[in-house]
């Protein structure tokens, strides 16, 4: 196997940092997140528990607020005409690296691309960034007690969605190409060949994840409600989730002048679990309650994304279990699917 | 007879006699962690547990759950389990016309102080409490014992407040306004408006949120730098006075945002210009709309 | 939006307002020319098809077509105008309200499925329209009067809460006066010179009762009015696949990606907005 050493490691990115943007795990505050880093001592290599950073890689293709047209408003031709529009498509360019993506997270990234480009039209802005996206994925070592990512279809060393993959060894990362992009950020790299072959991560038992036709017979049982009591209706588990992709669009103004009125259509993450989520103008909500809106997310992932797209909206990354202020456990629901 | 025991067996007389049709308390849910619980029938009340990682405010749901049918019917009583933190909210509540005092049932039990990491740890029952450090506004806190029960379980003691070595509230005001600004933008720079702080919040029951994205006409839907910290800030002066210092915002946040710093410092102004603490006694309304002459204490 | 492969389509065409008059309490009927490209990609759409509308500075809502390709609007030539009946409810509706003839708006479109026009030949057809629920029913309406001998007897069933708002009052007399076809009308709350049914559409559909041999049924308005006229009609002996519905929801692309207007696994608006009750019957429940 090849191995990058420590010091070739930090030496290689160090390099990519230079010309093009570099996203990699890095603690601010004591949370570990993907953030923009100018060179390899910023990064967080082996994160500790969880070993993921909070929030997904989902945000390098699908940001929290994303800019889609500027609209301008000219002044009118001639006094009590109408004023003309001006609109100018806001599409993202440029290359990025994303660094020490763990499987998880890439796997996200496989539910996104087919949501966002495999019907036609494909979203031209997430488009744009995902090809100009490198990924490079860092194996997991081990599970960490909330991950299930073997149980949906992946594994803490699955290197299937990413163009790069490293795993932690005794004495530096190996390394393991995936696609010809990752082969080629190789060049330049100080490789050092090593005997034996990348070291394999360690399972936790898996969980029973029930089939996508198992669902549809528990749409109505009162477990939904049940379970969303407690529920406190924030957006945090779709904010967190590297495979929840809902949005929101609207007109904001922006500063302008000579008479001209701007406004940039941006759009927003949203979350299917908040109950303004399906309320339309008039106030009519057809998913009021909790218990609706948590059905909804969960039947999202396991049964209506596997009906469209052939697979799971899940990545088991266990953030969800982690992060919900009120400990609704997402393998919870999967065990009342499979046990009744 | 243990906290857990009591409990359990107002629970059940409460819901036998039909005195409430829920009693909001906690149970030890999956992995071994506390989490809230709605129990609705005698039965149910086995499932309700007491120990150090009970950290949820309880109260918050209350003003949804207590709030009149379609038609204008009353909701029927409801039993909660809280702590003395939890406690003031609900005399918060009360001033503030969310409900009636006779629709909730109050279970007091008198606290010995929350764990740090309760709610996302494994503490499964009273008698092991686990290990670790109290959260620092357990060690701040003055009243072990709830302000308001129908139910009291416990035995109240006096647990004078431990003098924390360094207030993180004394290093902040140190700093010149400049420095205090950047310090919080870096902060809110990591929120994601995700709402957990304010959906946590036994205060935050607004039908309509000022800072709701969807629908203020106020601030933008952005999850921009600009909207979190008009957010931050314009939440933590719609607690001034009101907050009761449960600490629910802060460790609802995914993202270690220091809430309770602008929660307290607010709520540290109103102490010395008002001698006011929110919740600490029933009161006939909030403070800021107590407009006495001398504007002294309500 | 084949027409529209390569670009971006998020990115509306851009239609100029030339007729916007009033169609019923708080309901306006708003024509859109469409200026470049916008004409070409709309100059086929089909009945029961969607657009978004944006009004520049408020954002974008999605709108049942409401008129047909070749159909010249009163007044207006070629057929090249788009229109739309718009309730003003939230604030892209109340923006749209406040424009006038001259003004610019977005268009993005034509989106989403249609009604299947030509697997109608024959039968024999009924429309239930509730509100500005008709809005998207008249393109069907119009289709099957431009082409009135291709199919069997024509019922419109057309309700309101309140008689000031039906919508396209000024063309009920066209309809009633083709052949083989009857209007019903019915409000809940008639107002002193009304003389037409009194009640829901229910009780309307009920006292009509049309046979399920050898017929359709196209209906949109309110979920709860859906609901109800969907499970009268299984009742009467329609069988799921003859009936028809148009729905609404949330939604914020039109193009399957926002996630909001999802009906159990399907996406209202690219697998609909038009079901038949055999796609979205056991998932109506949780349209309400």
């Amino acid at each position: 196997m090849k191995v990058l050493t420590p010091s070739a490691l930090h030496a290689w990115l160090n390099a990519l940092a230079r010309d093009r943007l570099l996203i990699a795990p890095k603690e601010e505050a004591g949370v570990l997140l993907y953030r923009r880093v100018g060179n390899a001592d910023e990064i967080a290599f082996t994160g500790k528990d969880p070993q993921r950073p909070v929030t997904p890689i989902k945000q390098a293709f699908f940001p929290p607020t994303e800019r889609l047209l500027l609209i301008e408003r000219l002044p009118a031709d001639e006094p009590g005409g109408s004023r003309r529009i001006r609109l100018s498509e806001s599409l993202p360019e440029g290359e990025q690296i994303l660094f020490g993506v763990r499987p998880c997270d890439a796997r996200g990234v496989r539910v996104l691309d087919a949501a966002f480009l495999e019907k036609e039209p494909a979203d031209p802005y997430y488009q744009r960034r995902r090809q100009g996206s490198t990924l490079i994925g860092l194996a997991c070592p081990e599970m960490g007690p909330t991950c299930f990512c073997k149980s949906v279809g992946g594994g803490p060393d699955d290197a299937s969605d990413v163009d790069l993959m490293l795993f932690e060894t005794e004495n530096g990362f190996a390394v393991q190409p995936v696609t010809e992009k990752g082969r080629a950020l190789l060049d330049g790299a100080e490789l050092t060949e090593t005997e034996g072959e990348p070291p394999r991560s360690a399972l936790t038992d898996p969980i029973p994840v029930p089939d996508r036709l198992a669902w549809p017979p528990h749409f109505q049982d009162s477990f939904w409600e049940q379970m969303a009591e407690r529920c406190l209706s924030c957006r945090l588990c779709a904010y967190i989730c590297p495979t929840c992709r809902c949005f929101d669009v609207r007109d904001e103004a922006l500063p302008a002048e000579d008479g001209r009125e701007l406004y940039e259509r941006i759009r927003c993450w949203d979350s299917c679990a908040g109950e303004p989520y399906r309320r339309i103008a008039g106030g009519h909500n057809p998913r009021a309650g909790k218990g609706q809106r948590l059905r909804n997310r969960f039947f999202c992932k396991f049964h209506y994304f596997p009906e469209q797209y052939g697979h799971q909206a899940c990545t088991g990354c266990g953030r969800c279990i982690d992060l919900c202020p009120v400990n609704i456990d997402i393998t919870e629901v999967l065990s009342h699917l499979v046990v009744g | 007879m243990s906290h857990t025991a009591s409990i359990q067996a107002k629970a059940r007389e409460l819901l036998e006699t039909g005195a409430v049709a829920c009693v909001i308390g906690y149970e030890i849910g999956p992995r071994g962690r506390a989490r809230p619980v709605f129990v609705e029938s005698p039965e149910g009340a086995s499932r309700l547990v007491w120990n150090q990682a009970c950290t949820h405010n309880l109260a918050a749901y209350l003003p949804a759950r207590l709030r009149p049918g379609k038609k204008g019917e009353p909701a029927r009583p409801v039993g909660v389990v809280v702590k003395a933190c939890d406690s003031r909210a609900i005399n918060v509540l009360l001033a503030e016309n969310q409900f009636a005092r006779e629709q909730v049932h109050v279970i007091g039990v008198v606290c010995p102080g929350v764990l740090e990491g309760a709610g996302q740890r494994s503490i499964p029952d009273e008698a092991s409490p686990g290990e670790g450090p109290l959260q620092a506004r357990c060690l701040r806190c003055a009243e072990r014992t709830p302000v308001v029960s129908d139910t009291l379980i416990g035995e109240p003691f006096a647990a004078p407040p431990a003098t924390l070595e360094e207030d993180p509230l004394d290093r902040l005001s140190g700093l010149g306004a400049e420095e205090r600004l950047a310090y919080w933008l870096e902060q809110f720079d990591r929120c994601l408006r995700c709402y957990a702080c304010r959906q946590a919040c036994p205060m935050c029951n607004c039908p309509t949120c000022l800072f709701e994205r969807d629908d203020s006409t106020w601030l933008g839907m952005g999850i921009g730098l600009s909207e979190k910290r008009a957010f931050h800030l314009g939440r933590a002066y719609h607690l001034a006075g009101r907050c009761v210092g449960c600490n629910e915002c802060e460790r609802a946040c995914p993202m270690n945002i220091p809430i309770s710093h602008l929660n307290r410092m607010l709520a540290r102004e109103i102490e010395t210009a008002f001698g006011y603490r929110a919740g600490l006694a029933p009161v006939p309304g909030p403070l800021v709309t107590v407009l006495d002459r001398g504007e002294g204490r309500p | 939006m084949a027409e529209q492969a390569s670009s971006n389509p998020m990115l509306p065409f851009l239609g100029r307002l030339v007729e916007v008059r009033d169609l019923a309490a708080e309901i306006k009927l708003f024509g859109v020319e469409m200026q470049n490209g916008g004409s070409e990609a709309f100059a086929g759409h089909r009945p029961g098809q969607f657009a978004f509308v944006s009004v520049f500075g408020k954002g974008e809502a999605p709108f049942g077509i409401a008129s047909i390709p070749g159909r010249p609007s009163p007044g207006q030539e070629g057929g090249r105008v788009l229109e739309f009946a718009v309730n003003r409810l939230g604030s892209v509706t109340t923006g749209l309200h406040e424009l006038g003839a001259g003004d610019y708006v977005g268009v993005r479109g034509p989106m989403g499925n249609s009604f299947p026009m030509q697997d109608f030949v024959g039968k024999n057809l009924i429309v239930l329209g509730g509100g500005i629920g008709g809005a998207p029913l008249r393109p069907v309406i119009h289709s099957v009067l431009d082409r009135r001998a291709d199919y069997g007897h024509f019922s419109i069933l057309w309700a309101a809460r309140h008689p000031s708002l039906l919508v396209f009052t000024d063309e009920y007399d066209d309809w009633r006066s083709a052949p083989d076809t009857d209007l019903h009308l019915t409000v809940d709350e008639p107002d002193a010179t009304w003389d037409h049914n009194i009640g829901l559409i229910t009780n309307l559909l009920a006292r009509v009762a049309p046979s399920p041999e050898n017929a359709v049924t196209i209906t949109c308005g309110p979920p709860i009015m859906i609901y109800f006229v969907e499970k009268m009609l299984a009742e009467m002996g329609f069988a799921p696949e003859q009936c028809y519905v148009t729905l609404e929801a949330r939604m914020h692309c039109g193009i399957g990606k926002c996630g909001r207007c999802n009906l159990g696994g399907k996406l209202v608006c690219v697998d609909g907005p038009v079901f038949t009750m055999a796609e979205v019957g056991a998932l109506l429940e949780s349209y309400l």
